[in-house]
């Protein structure tokens, strides 16, 4: 639509050994057109602060909009989630390390607040000392579990901080009895903790029974903070340094850099920003507890941050958003199934594209359904006589066999079948692929109602392990990631 | 004396289940410079699969089989059952980035760890699944067997022990002897140079992964006659055997044998001499220990990097 | 000619009983460009590995200015005032180009984290430093690093601006010697005549003192004041281009014995 720009200073006419496609390389990028390429221009100029605004505004905005104090507390949580991606970010994005020990430094930072605002020792320190000591905390933890892989190489780092996180949990579940003392009261947690305080002010939590929008505010305001904090490290050398030893430690050695020492002030950095975090999350909560910090929450994270793209701070923010949202709507039933069925058909337009393929799959599958339903009816009714539960129920329930009772084996069969033909059919080509994705389709809306949609808890935990695999192998920069060539 | 004899045994009978997930994960480290994060889980599904064998052969109380013959068919299947889910974890989530950064292929690894553990909960629940293999021909597996001192050592032990054994030697004997066993120690000691030598990298691989996975499913199941197995095993174990296998020398088959026996004496002195609660702790200051002095480990070779 | 700027005496290193560099004796002077030459596998690279402290001698003795580089990394090395390039190309490949040579000048900047973050008025001005010293370094190059280039990330760069933008690179550590790896490698033939006609600027405008790793026997010719023929990690010949181009020992070292003999 627009003529090809000249180069601001192109050379006056073609010269041997000049590189013509890299002079116009800044033109090639942009090559999508129409108005989709025009929105994506004009974002592109939009500067960091913009973004950072848009996040905070949104989350201001939302108790004013929604008085539910439901959807208050899913933002507060989504806060703590986007703050726990931040630091991660400076490790794996910036830094490039693997550290598998992330959410143990957020525990630090919970039972650092709940030892030193609680009732347990009796000790009451005002926010505005136990924070940034809580940091510093959370640093050193970190600065002490990255000193022993001295050269910090990825399998020994990931050896040690996995490690460290184990002994995190055995730590705190069995310390009640450390020497004789109760420290953390072990797997019953410490209750009776504090809330963060200003001035001689509590932070209220609750006000008549809706959750106040105090802590989201405050939430927030960290946040932001923390974010722009750590944009300015970004761009200045520190910054630069970190960047520079991700895509080459050799190299940034060999330039003036102290690799060693700038890995482990990432690694401390990602764990202080992980334990500011958990003040917040212990003070709100009111108690701290073992389980909290352990493996799945590590891979919740390590999943908001691939999906939104590692090394960009508003990809990893947006990752947060998406993945707690997602993992919110998974809880309820009706909500789970209408997103099943929303990112099926969306998964299938995506992968026919507007074809007659793709009309004919979605029309195959739908008849496919009806057919398996009336016959499985007509041979034993039990077999469809299933209840379902949620919203669309009765729907589904015509079109999806749901039996009454599946048996012992039936679940786990159709279950493993899914995931072997569903492999398979990224291998295979051609018309045999559109005709086999037919039953896929109705054997994954079967699974779905009959063994996933039962069990929430492991189902949300699938999800995510799927789209990590799925993420690294089909888009490991994410939606924002600033990784595009990968050095060998 | 006698608790010296238990803990001993106690060690020996862990340091061996140790010792067949090191192998696991030494072998495909050699070859893929890859810390298989999901070969721990790898290990938790086989020892689902000698329970489903268990089953499906008329359970403890009425086997269909011999004893012998049935804890020779427990363990054949979950070898097979782990060797098919390894080559499709390589297939499917670790071959497509082969060339990616080192950290990719380990995040894909975590997800695939995780992915396992929730879907054998999915499908067989959070519950604890015990093989009840006191009930085999009348508790013999437990009541025969010979005594030092007062310490008595069950037949179940002594098999187990002895099996584990018996497999390295077999991996020992494929990887130093057969074609594809040599093969394998090239690609491990320079991928391009043996594929310029005209060997086939994909097949090497897919082979290293049905030996790890068998020997994860082998000891998967010999885990389970002992003690009862959950779908949430395979973290701790997997991380332990991943221990062994880096204070052993990551990437060297006697090493992963030795570091798992240094894990399984550690656990069980500490277990037996001080408390159970702080074994954990023995093993992490063991890694400490090794990642300061030794960090190649106690048999691995110091890397020299070609710039 | 100016003093010994640096200087290797007797240095020795082997991998695991191979010899990769033996006894080797070799100084730069303040000013100088010297060539290393010699077949693959001569130990070129490894004596610039050893020079930037990669690997640690088994025995000799490296010095700079008469200090020891001896037991620092090579970071210190860096901030001692050598810098280098790669033969393989090492480019921080996702960073822009001004980033990478703004990257480089992490050893002689100061402002850390917390003033960063607070982007106090000290830390802007060295910021700003850092920007133009990037700028300078990458206008030494002409039109062919210029301007709009600069905020395009590195890898859309073409081979022969990827091993410009690691002078550059090199530039801004503010080195006292640069040690080049065959700049001119995998490079056309206007390329070539360019990058020996830059090697004489690095020395005439720039200043450096220059030790080059080079295989087109034309750059070296052009270039060099002194010539050290290496082989099998022994200094075989040293001298001018043409004395050390003529001597029986490199043509027999380039060509093998046996077809020496048959000639």
């Amino acid at each position: 639509m627009s003529e090809p720009r000249e180069p601001h200073d192109a050379p006056s006419g073609p010269a041997i050994g000049q590189d013509e496609w890299v002079a116009r390389h800044g033109d090639n990028r942009s090559a999508r057109a129409g108005a989709l390429g025009t929105i994506e221009a004009r974002l592109r100029t939009v500067p960091w602060w913009g973004w950072l605004i848009l996040l905070v505004a949104a989350f201001a905005l939302l108790p004013i909009v929604s008085p539910s104090g439901y959807v208050r507390r899913v933002a507060f949580d989504t806060t703590v989630y986007m703050l726990l991606a931040l630091g991660l970010n400076i490790v794996v994005g910036w830094g490039g390390l693997l550290d598998l020990g992330y959410v143990a430094f957020y525990g630090v930072g919970a039972y650092a607040y709940a030892l030193l605002d609680s009732k347990l020792f009796g000790i009451h320190l005002p926010s505005i000392v136990s924070i940034p000591l809580i940091v510093l905390i959370g640093a050193l933890a970190g600065f002490l579990v990255g000193l022993p892989s001295r050269r910090l190489v990825g399998d020994y780092l990931a050896i040690v901080t996995l490690f460290f996180l184990q002994i995190f949990l055995t730590v705190t579940t069995n310390g009640d009895e450390i020497l004789g003392k109760n420290i953390t009261n072990g797997a019953n947690g410490i209750l009776n903790v504090d809330p963060l305080n200003f001035l001689g002010h509590d932070l209220t939590v609750e006000h008549a029974g809706v959750f106040a929008v105090s802590y989201l505010y405050v939430g927030v305001a960290i946040f932001a903070i923390v974010y722009v904090a750590l944009h300015f490290v970004n761009v200045s050398r520190t910054g630069r340094a970190w960047r520079s030893l991700r895509e080459d430690p050799l190299a940034a050695e060999t330039m003036g850099m102290p690799v060693s020492m700038l890995k482990l002030m990432a690694f401390s950095f990602g764990a202080g920003v992980a334990a500011l975090t958990g003040t917040l999350f212990a003070s709100l909560n009111a108690s701290t507890f073992p389980l909290t910090f352990s493996f799945p929450l590590l891979i919740t994270i390590y999943t908001m941050v691939i999906l939104g793209g590692q090394g960009s701070q508003f990809g990893v923010a947006i990752g947060a958003i998406l993945i707690s949202v997602l993992l919110e709507l998974l809880r309820d039933p009706s909500n789970a199934r209408v997103l099943f069925y929303a990112f099926a058909v969306l998964a299938v337009i995506a992968a026919l594209g507007r074809s007659r393929a793709l009309g004919a799959v979605l029309a195959g599958t739908l008849a496919f359904g009806f057919a398996a339903h009336a016959i499985a009816g007509a041979i034993q009714h039990d077999w469809v006589a299933g209840t379902t539960e949620g919203g669309l129920a009765s729907t589904v329930s015509s079109w999806v066999i749901v039996p009454t009772t599946l048996g012992d084996w039936l679940g786990p069969v159709a279950y493993i079948s899914l995931i072997g033909i569903g492999l398979t059919l990224t291998l295979i080509r051609g018309p045999l692929r559109y005709i086999l994705l037919v039953p896929t389709l109705y054997l994954a809306a079967f699974v779905w109602e009959n063994v996933l949609l039962v069990q929430p808890e492991p189902t949300r935990y699938i999800v995510l392990g799927a789209m990590l695999i799925a993420l690294m192998v089909v888009r490991p920069n994410g939606i924002f990631g600033e990784r595009r060539v990968e050095i060998i | 004396m006698d608790t010296f004899v238990q803990v001993t045994l106690n060690g020996l009978t862990a340091g061996s289940t140790y010792a067949l997930i090191a192998l696991g994960y030494t072998l495909i480290y050699g070859v893929l410079k890859l810390l298989n994060f999901a070969h721990g889980d790898v290990f938790m599904v086989g020892s689902f699969i000698g329970f489903g064998t268990l089953q499906a052969l008329g359970g403890t109380s009425d086997p269909v089989v011999p004893v012998w013959l049935l804890l020779i068919l427990m363990v054949l299947a979950g070898m097979a059952g782990c060797a098919i889910l390894g080559v499709a974890i390589e297939r499917f989530a670790y071959r497509p980035l082969r060339d990616a950064p080192r950290i990719a292929p380990l995040i894909s690894a975590l997800g695939v760890s995780f992915f396992l553990a929730n879907s054998m909960q999915l499908m067989f629940g959070a519950d604890q699944r015990n093989y009840g293999t006191f009930a085999l021909g009348n508790g013999e597996l437990f009541t025969k067997g010979f005594s030092i001192g007062n310490v008595h050592v069950p037949l179940i032990r002594i098999i187990t022990i002895v099996a584990a054994f018996a497999l390295m030697v077999v991996l020992w004997f494929l990887v130093t002897r057969t074609r594809t066993g040599k093969a394998m120690r090239a690609v491990s000691f320079d991928r391009e140079a043996a594929a310029m030598m005209g060997i086939d990298i994909d097949r090497v691989i897919v082979f290293t992964f049905v030996l790890g996975s068998a020997l994860a499913g082998a000891g998967g199941v010999m885990f389970a006659l002992r003690v009862p197995t959950a779908a949430s095993i395979g973290f701790v174990i997997g991380l332990k055997g991943f221990t062994a296998a880096v204070i052993g020398g990551i990437g060297s088959i006697p090493g992963a044998v030795a570091g798992g026996m240094i894990l399984g004496f550690a656990e069980s002195f500490t277990t037996g001499y001080i408390t159970t609660r702080w074994s954990d702790l023995a093993i992490f200051t063991v890694l400490i220990t090794f990642m300061l002095f030794r960090p190649n480990g106690l048999l691995g070779r110091a890397g020299v990097s070609k710039v | 000619m100016g003093e010994k700027l640096l200087e290797l005496r007797g240095v020795s290193l082997a991998f695991g009983g191979l010899k990769c560099v033996s006894e080797l004796d070799l100084h730069v002077n303040q000013g100088e460009i010297v060539s290393v030459i010699g077949p693959n596998g001569a130990g070129k690279t490894t004596l610039f590995n050893l020079i930037t402290g990669i690997y640690q001698p088994d025995a000799g003795e490296i010095t700079l200015d008469g200090r020891s580089l001896l037991g620092l990394q090579p970071h210190q090395i860096n901030q001692r005032g050598i810098a280098r390039t790669f033969q393989t190309l090492r480019l921080f490949l996702n960073m822009s180009v001004r980033e990478n040579v703004m990257a480089a000048a992490y050893g002689h900047s100061k402002a850390g984290v917390v003033r960063s973050m607070l982007r106090t008025p000290g830390m802007r001005r060295e910021e700003a430093e850092i920007r133009k010293l990037a700028e300078e370094q990458l206008s030494f190059f002409g039109e062919r690093l210029k301007g709009y280039r600069w905020d395009q990330p590195a890898y859309s760069l073409s081979y022969a601006n990827r091993r410009r933008l690691e002078i550059a690179r090199a530039m801004a550590t503010r080195p006292r010697i640069l040690l080049l790896d065959e700049p001119a490698a995998g490079m056309n033939p206007v390329e070539t005549h360019e990058i020996a006609e830059l090697i004489g600027r690095l020395r005439s405008e720039g200043g450096y003192t220059i030790l080059v790793i080079e295989h087109d026997m034309h750059v070296v010719e052009g270039i060099s004041d002194r010539v050290v023929a290496l082989d099998h990690g022994i200094k075989i010949v040293e001298g001018t281009f043409e004395q050390v181009a003529t001597d029986p020992r490199v043509i027999e070292a380039y060509l093998g014995t046996s077809s020496a003999v048959t000639k």
